[in-house]
């Protein structure tokens, strides 16, 4: 899906950090930290380099004009993450010609609710093991933009209170999301890696 | 614990992030249900996967700079006409060195591809093997002499791996045209292959600003994966992972002087 930003959009993004600093408290270099988490996880949404360099380039340009001043202690990893996936999915919502949904639900509708069907036997697992990075890359590029992210924002170590101020859900939720999607996941996988 | 429930628990349990009675309540419904148990397994294949064939690629370096450089403007207090004219004057002669070191750079990195492109694709190819190693290790005082016979050089590697950098085993590879001994460490769920071969005649990077042990390596990235590459004597080294790029300068050092 290109990838096409339009002035005014994502306005659910500019809320108010959680953690307000004085400006002179400004650390580049702590912003810079996150640029390659943003950079992975942008790349795995848009499936484009140059879609996802834009994408992080807004993201960083939101949260200055939202007013983050980075201060010792802020969530500020988990802002900025919120930050992309909502601008990503205003982008999405504006592109009505992609099959693929933004929530678990559409997953689970597209694969008719097996997403908790245990795999039918060790061919299965085998071929589960023997999958290579082009077939998780597909695997992934087929799930919704929600299961993606809780499933590599996971695997970049975020914490469970992390990944609900990301996705905007309760943290008791994160759980089960992160289950089912990994559950989907597996099941497509084995598809891919055939 | 219902069939229901307990999928949700299968990282928390691997992780030992979850309480001693949720735990045991898993592992009693686990030795019970042969579905849960199958679930389980592929749960845990699927963070193997993940954490060892997923490319960690990182932002290009434009990216960087044009962030950095965007953040930094955005948060410069305004400059006076003095100031901006200075500043101008020193952005200018910096744009300069910046643009003798791109073309220095992009001369010196062009033949090198080549070798980066090989390590990574070699790399690869280890990774997707049933047995990534012919010769598992019992150290490295077993692997090497399993090379004699099989190669027309004698792979000069004294580190045998350590707690955190374990030697998985060796195996015969190719490294552009030539054999290559083919050793591979594991860090915690990534592995990482080194190759070792006949250095003369390949296109080694020009600029090798890395210091391993006693010599001096070139590393990049590509596709995701960090590559070293060093010479020592008539052998070149190549180093591969997706690992940290301080843990992959962690191994060279101890490969490079020998544990």
């Amino acid at each position: 899906m290109p990838f096409v930003l339009a002035v005014g959009a994502a306005d659910s993004v500019c809320y108010a950090p959680r953690v307000r600093e004085k400006p002179e408290s400004l650390l580049p270099s702590a912003v810079l930290d996150h640029l390659d988490a943003l950079f992975r996880l942008a790349r795995h949404l848009t499936g484009d380099d140059a879609d996802a360099q834009d994408l992080v380039q807004e993201t960083y340009a939101r949260a200055y004009s939202a007013g983050l001043r980075l201060g010792v202690g802020s969530n500020v990893r988990a802002w900025l993450f919120r930050i992309l996936r909502n601008l990503f999915i205003d982008a999405y919502r504006r592109n009505r010609n992609s099959p693929i949904g933004v929530s678990l639900e559409d997953d689970e509708s597209a694969d008719n609710a097996v997403a908790h069907e245990p795999l039918r036997g060790d061919a299965e697992l085998e071929r589960l093991r023997g999958a290579v990075a082009e077939d998780i890359e597909a695997a992934l590029s087929s799930l919704s933009v929600d299961a993606r992210t809780v499933v590599l924002l996971d695997l970049e170590g975020l914490t469970e209170t992390e990944l609900a101020e990301v996705l905007g859900c309760s943290v008791g939720t994160v759980k089960s999301r992160l289950s089912r999607a990994r559950a989907i996941l597996r099941k497509r996988l084995c598809d891919y890696a055939r | 614990m219902e069939c229901s429930e307990a999928p949700t628990f299968f990282i928390d349990r691997r992780r030992g992030t979850l309480s001693d009675s949720r735990r045991a309540s898993l592992e009693v419904h686990l030795a019970e249900c042969e579905i849960c148990r199958r679930d389980d397994a592929a749960d845990a294949a699927l963070s193997a996967l993940l954490e060892s064939r997923l490319p960690r690629r990182r932002a290009p370096e434009s990216l960087r700079r044009a962030v950095a450089a965007k953040w930094d403007r955005l948060s410069s207090p305004r400059l006076s006409r003095a100031n901006r004219v200075a500043r101008s004057v020193g952005s200018m002669t910096l744009g300069a060195a910046v643009a003798v070191l791109v073309l220095v750079g992009w001369h010196a990195r062009l033949p090198s591809e080549t070798m980066v492109a090989e390590a990574v694709g070699d790399h690869l190819r280890v990774l997707y093997r049933d047995r990534p190693v012919e010769v598992e290790s019992g150290g490295i005082h077993q692997v090497k002499p399993w090379f004699e016979g099989r190669l027309d050089f004698a792979p000069v590697v004294s580190f045998g791996g350590d707690d955190d950098f374990p030697l998985l085993g060796g195996s015969v590879g190719y490294f552009v045209d030539r054999k290559a001994a083919t050793f591979v460490f594991k860090r915690r769920l990534h592995l990482i292959t080194l190759f070792v071969f006949r250095a003369q005649g390949l296109p080694w990077p020009a600029i090798a600003p890395e210091l391993v042990g006693h010599a001096h390596g070139a590393l990049q990235t590509s596709k995701g994966f960090h590559v070293l590459l060093w010479q020592e004597g008539d052998l070149g080294y190549a180093l591969v992972s997706d690992v940290d790029e301080r843990d992959l300068k962690a191994l060279a050092g101890k490969i490079a002087s020998g544990g």
